[in-house]
């Protein structure tokens, strides 16, 4: 990312992450993590399944709690304390919630709430948490809704809706949000072969506007063709990143080689 | 042999107390439900230890009992105590209150239980998704939690409704001039105990069969989105 020389102020950092460690009980999952996205970097994040990809990503707002380590979003740090029992836990509720309407996240199973409509699940959010008029909310939400191109299905449930369908749905309940970064985790990998490239299409879309992004994925050709940055996870350690090119054409790593053998 | 011989607007306003009862009852079970259902998922241990003793004593102890226990005992027992102490007092329960409170009490513990079976079936998915948006913790119970959980709580929660409703009968014994106490008067004073118990029990029959269609079309409301169409 760095290209040294070149007369060329680097944008600011929206996410940085410094030496991040994550335990389940005894298992140890990230051990020492440090990442940087600057504004408008797409990084993919790839790796075996297990190798901690979906906890760096729920990390980064919060869903799980790092057991040690720093977290920056923006200007932000994320402020973590120690309860009675010893347990890692937020400093304070309020920042997180805070921090984590500027992080927009795509889950792996959509998570789109069942109760509401299309379009209820989209201002949900903006209307609850960013008090945004209903109005308002209701027309961005449309806009978003034809961005993602499933404007025509606004008033329907989740439950009607195809997989592909569900997942630009939820892509635009997080774009809703206007957040600084998205997240996403596999937003692929639950979908039927042939529905996949609608979301990928989606996906681009997004990214070709200038939007910071830090993506799990098995979707190869997508981190190529798509993201700035790519960083391959092994065993809760990130064994090798840089450029795609580096990546996918001369990684350093031989894990790396092995893993991206499976695809290519 | 069928005629009221009078005592049919008695019997009505004794299933009006009744429906009160029952209602009322309801509201309080629903209200420590939640309650109770909030204590036995909390983080703190003790929490949890009081929410089991609450449901495990309750639903361990016939509802008669209870209401005995309340009604007679608890007054005369706060007056052994406050003349013990040398400040005697004169304490009597209102018969709605205690009736209700008792009531409510009881079944405040099944509601727990409904209402903790419910929690545990919305997927965790849809509560990380609302905290992911910067929802806070209460914001995401009142608006994605509760209503998911209703649509799994309604079927228990009816049922808690009909055994609560006939439950109410046994409010008779504290004098409550519910549906039950009026049928019995009634019954007493014109030798005719067949045709008002069983007018009685017609009325009760009633209320559980609007209960039963109330229910439905809640259930039904509760799964929009949720069936396919
Ligand atoms: N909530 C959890 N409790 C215990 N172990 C977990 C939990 N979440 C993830 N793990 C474990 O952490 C490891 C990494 O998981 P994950 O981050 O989901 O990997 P990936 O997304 O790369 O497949 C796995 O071994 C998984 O079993
Ligand atoms: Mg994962």
């Amino acid at each position: 990312m760095n290209n040294p020389g070149e007369n060329y102020t680097l944008p600011a950092s929206a996410v940085r992450i410094k030496d991040l460690y994550k335990d389940f009980g005894r298992l140890q999952v990230l051990k020492g993590i440090s990442l940087t996205a600057r504004q408008g970097d797409v990084i993919a994040l790839i790796g075996s399944s297990g190798s901690g990809k979906s906890t760096l990503l729920r990390c980064i707002n919060l869903l799980e709690i790092p057991t040690s380590g720093e977290i920056h979003v923006g200007e932000e740090h994320i402020r973590l304390a120690r309860n009675r029992r010893k347990e890692t836990v937020p400093a304070d509720r309020r920042q997180v919630d805070r921090i984590r309407t500027k992080l927009g996240m795509v889950f792996q199973h959509f998570n789109l709430w069942s109760h509401m409509t299309v379009l209820e699940n989209v201002i949900e959010a903006p209307v609850h948490v960013l008090k945004t008029p209903k109005k308002e909310a209701r027309q961005k939400a449309m806009t978003y809704l034809e961005k993602v191109g499933i404007a025509d299905r606004s008033h329907y449930y989740p439950a009607h809706l195809s997989g592909g369908q569900k997942q630009r749905a939820a892509i635009a309940r997080a774009l809703a949000m206007e957040p600084d970064v998205m997240l996403f985790d596999e937003p692929t990998s639950a979908l039927d072969p042939e529905l996949v490239g609608e979301v990928l299409r989606v996906i681009q879309d997004i990214a070709k506007e200038g939007r910071t992004m830090i993506m799990a994925t098995h979707e190869m050709g997508f981190a190529k063709e798509v993201s700035s940055h790519v960083v391959f996870l092994h065993g809760g350690v990130i064994e090798d990143e840089g450029v795609p090119d580096y990546i996918f054409q001369k990684p350093a790593s031989e894990r790396c080689r092995a893993f991206l053998s499976r695809f290519f | 042999m069928l005629g009221l011989e009078g005592y049919g607007p008695l019997l009505l306003q004794g299933a009006r107390l009744t429906v009160y009862v029952g209602v009322s009852s309801m509201a309080i079970a629903i209200f420590l439900g939640l309650i109770g259902m909030l204590c036995k998922l909390s983080a703190s241990p003790v929490v949890r230890f009081f929410a089991d003793i609450y449901t495990t004593v309750i639903r361990g102890i016939p509802e008669l009992v209870l209401i005995l226990l309340v009604y007679y005992g608890l007054p005369t027992l706060i007056q052994d105590i406050t003349a013990a102490l040398g400040y005697p007092v004169d304490i009597s329960l209102n018969p709605f209150a205690a009736g209700v409170l008792t009531i409510g009490f009881i079944y405040g513990a099944f509601s727990t239980e409904v209402f903790r079976g419910a929690y545990l079936a919305v997927p965790r998915g849809q509560v990380e998704a609302a905290r992911a948006c910067g929802m806070s913790g209460p914001l995401t119970f009142r608006r994605i939690l509760l209503p998911q959980m209703m649509r799994f709580a309604l079927p228990g929660l009816g049922n808690v409704w009909m055994v609560l409703i006939k439950a109410t009968a046994l409010i008779s014994v504290i004098q409550l001039p519910e549906l039950m106490r009026s049928a019995d008067i009634a019954a007493k004073n014109t030798r005719k105990p067949f045709t008002f118990f069983l007018a009685a029990s017609l009325i009760y029959l009633g209320i559980t069969i609007i209960s039963n269609i109330v229910q439905q079309w809640a259930e039904k409301r509760a799964e929009r989105g949720i069936r396919r169409a």
